[in-house]
């Protein structure tokens, strides 16, 4: 049987820009070559600025996207504020380390503003909570291969967020296209500092 | 060789504005993997259960059929309960009703099935015993989920495929969730499980509207049905029809040995 | 087994009082004076260093301890119990929070974990009441008091609201933890907690807290706090004052030097710190 990682299938990809970041999805959810639903996100929202795409297991994503969701609330009950991406971050890998002999199949992205300063933040993931810091772009998936390529060709520095809208969409779709387990559609999250736009790109349906 | 790609290399340049891009560009990035740990690596050998279960799907050849239309959602089941080639039972109902409004069809390993969707039943039932009130089909699908979910990753988790179809109670809106062994659960508007999937949800791709009515919905089970009869190597004895509305759940007749074209 | 015959030995009494609670706060009443004070850029904590004898080697002795870079305590009351709590603060600064979320807990949380320490043995089996009061003072990243200020004209006329903070939709409450800055917090043996601007516990408290009352003013710089704070010691200290007898832990702006290392980009030194007996001789002097 395939891995874990790759039964549902799934994309997810995050980027920088200037004074913003992207972060997009495919919707599909498969049982290996079979398409099942093509209205599964994978990305959470978790404050104001904070996002998270989680893609690998179907049933670990959403397992652990309502655990996110539990902790964060409890976070913000707790503190009276919002949680800050670099914190949700760190959050995000002690849970997954929690797990390090019995991993969620999944492979985290994070992309938000930083409170205070603004700044774009974005982070991966591997299962066990290995955080990879990126200044440009992060990815995963089972089209990762192609959203590497995609993102090498099409991101730049300092995207204004209509530019960014536009790369992140085109990598998103031009790399699943190439990936028989992802696609069908896509959600796209453009998070400004005083507006999110979230959009939703139909896409190849086949 | 070497002359091709000097080519590629001038070809990029050319197509992209070289005034516009910093000359150092190109190098900045290089290409990088996130580290996903092997998952052989993650499967220690203590006790402790760290893999997932393995069989590929339960029990293919029994059919789970689930359509939403605008005021009902249909499940149908195949009426043969089987073991190895053999039938051991023509008119076995593969559906437990879970509360006035929801309805859950189950597939997969025999003893695990009726276990399982007989304690989420009497779960319900208690709930609703309890509260004077309904769960919602949304609220019962997440509690579904949530004893799969904890299931799977136990000592011997349930290996079962469910529909659950309902209406429901306050806004008389229909839905249908899909499940699989691995709590994997969808909101979709029509859903099979085992076999069936492979030549009916193609159908459904085609034929299926939000809007249809439940006689619309009955003639798109049909051709479900005698698509299956026609292809699958085995026969399934045929199909249990139920209907959710607001009205509460209903058996429908679905004609028991009608003839299907035998030569393709 | 033990557990089926471990009652909580803090009861009710019929008029509905706690006395264990009580007597723990006598205890607390007849500890040496800690008193602090919260500036505009900083905290001072202070107490005395009373030895038995003066065979003691005072050095050893210290009643004001770091719990994380950012945050200190003090305590009137029984010394072993306190050493517990400061390693129970110490430890659960790490387990339910360094550890999570890679920073260290904000001063209002920090002292909420203390406090549900002592609140948790007033109320199980087989446990007495811990019998200090702590003063805990801490520095919180966030918005500082300044910059709230600005804040508030600018909202005026720009709408500049720093993002996560859509008009102090969770801001205002006590510490409300968006505020960032100096921090300072009672805690007593109950496990209840309070903000102050300055304080005093112990066996003087009463007699220190008129005199703060008298001193305090808005705007106060760290200097004059610890300025204040040793006036307040030395209307209540009963025996000398120089570097050996008095204690005095601040926080202020981060101490690089305590750092350890050098050039380490981003690395911020701790802005709790004791101040060494030479510094307290010389604030002595300077009174």
């Amino acid at each position: 049987m395939s891995s874990p990682f790759s039964i549902n299938g799934g994309a997810c990809v995050a980027m920088v820009g200037k004074d913003c970041v992207a972060i997009a999805c495919d919707l599909r959810l498969g049982l290996q070559a079979l398409t099942v639903s093509n209205n599964f996100p994978k990305i959470f929202q978790y404050g104001d600025h904070v996002f998270l795409g989680l893609t690998g297991l179907a049933t670990d994503v959403t397992t652990v996207s309502d655990l996110f969701r539990y902790k964060v609330n409890m976070y913000r009950l707790r503190e009276e504020r919002h949680i800050a991406p670099r914190t949700f971050a760190n959050l995000v890998s002690s849970s997954l380390y929690e797990r390090r002999f019995g991993p969620w199949f999944v492979s985290p992205v994070v992309a938000g503003l930083e409170p205070k300063t603004g700044k774009p933040f974005i982070c991966g993931f591997d299962s066990i909570g290995c955080i990879d810091f990126a200044k440009d772009f992060i990815v995963s998936g089972t089209a990762t291969d192609q959203l590497f390529g995609m993102c090498e060709s099409l991101w730049e520095p300092n995207l204004g967020p209509d530019e960014l809208f536009e790369t992140i969409s085109q990598a998103l779709l031009n790399a699943v296209d190439r990936d028989a387990l992802s696609g069908w559609g896509a959600h796209v999250y453009i998070i400004e500092k005083d507006k999110v736009t979230k959009r939703l790109l139909k896409g190849r349906q086949d | 060789m070497p002359s091709r790609c000097v080519r590629v290399a001038a070809a990029c340049w050319s197509s992209n504005n070289a005034d516009e891009r910093p000359t150092c560009w190109k190098l900045k990035h290089n290409t990088r993997k996130l580290a996903i740990v092997p998952t052989n690596l993650l499967h220690n050998n203590n006790n402790r259960r760290t893999q997932l279960p393995t069989q590929p799907q339960p029990k293919c050849m029994e059919v789970l059929l689930g359509i939403t239309g605008k005021d009902f959602t249909l499940i149908a089941a195949s009426k043969a309960a089987m073991r190895g080639p053999t039938i051991l039972k023509a008119t076995d109902d593969k559906t437990r009703q879970l509360n006035d409004h929801t309805l859950l069809a189950f597939s997969g390993e025999p003893g695990d099935t009726v276990q399982f969707a007989e304690y989420i039943q009497a779960n319900s039932q208690l709930y609703s015993m309890r509260n004077e009130t309904e769960l919602s089909p949304s609220a019962l699908a997440h509690f579904v989920r949530g004893e799969l979910a904890s299931s799977l990753r136990s000592r011997n988790p349930y290996s079962v495929n469910l529909l659950l179809g309902g209406v429901d109670p306050i806004t008389n809106k229909p839905s249908l969730y899909w499940l699989d062994y691995l709590a994997s659960l969808a909101k979709v508007p029509y859903a099979a499980h085992g076999y069936a999937q492979y030549y009916c949800l193609s159908l459904l791709d085609k034929h299926h509207h939000p809007n249809i009515t439940l006689d619309e919905g009955m003639k798109l089970l049909r051709l479900c049905s005698d698509e299956l009869k026609r292809r699958l190597p085995i026969d399934f004895k045929g199909l249990v029809v139920k209907a959710v509305t607001k009205d509460g759940i209903e058996t429908k007749p679905f004609d028991e040995d009608e003839k299907v074209v035998k030569d393709t | 087994m033990a557990d089926r015959y471990s009652f909580s030995l803090t009861t009710f009494s019929p008029s509905g009082k706690l006395v264990q609670i009580e007597y723990a706060l006598n205890a607390v009443n007849q500890g040496v004076t800690a008193l602090g004070i919260k500036a505009t850029n900083g905290i001072v904590l202070a107490t005395e260093k009373k030895s038995s004898t003066p065979l003691a080697d005072p050095s050893s002795l210290s009643k004001i301890s770091l719990i994380t870079p950012n945050i200190g305590m003090v305590y009137s009351g029984m010394g072993p119990d306190y050493r517990v709590l400061v390693d129970r603060a110490r430890k659960v600064s790490h387990t339910n929070y360094k550890r999570i979320y890679n920073e260290y807990p904000p001063t209002r949380i920090l002292v909420q974990d203390v406090a549900r320490v002592m609140q948790e043995a007033t109320q199980s089996g087989g446990v007495r009441p811990y019998g200090v009061s702590l003063l805990i003072a801490g520095w919180d990243e966030g918005i500082l008091p300044e910059e709230e200020v600005e804040q508030q004209q600018q909202g005026k006329e720009g709408e500049q609201v720093p993002i996560g903070e859509k008009k102090s939709k969770l801001a205002g409450k006590t510490g409300g933890i968006l505020k960032g800055g100096p921090m300072l917090y009672q805690v007593d043996p109950s496990g209840s907690y309070f903000p102050w601007k300055a304080t005093a516990i112990g066996k003087s408290a009463a007699t220190a807290k008129t005199f703060l009352e008298k001193r305090y003013t808005e705007g106060l710089e760290l200097e004059d706090a610890v300025h204040i704070a040793l006036l307040t010691l030395k209307e209540t200290i009963e025996g000398e004052m120089n570097g050996e007898t008095i204690e005095i832990g601040i926080v202020g702006p981060p101490a690089d030097h305590l750092l350890g290392v050098e050039g380490v980009e981003g690395a911020v030194g701790p802005r709790f710190r004791k101040l060494t007996p030479q510094e307290i001789e010389d604030y002595l002097t300077n009174l």
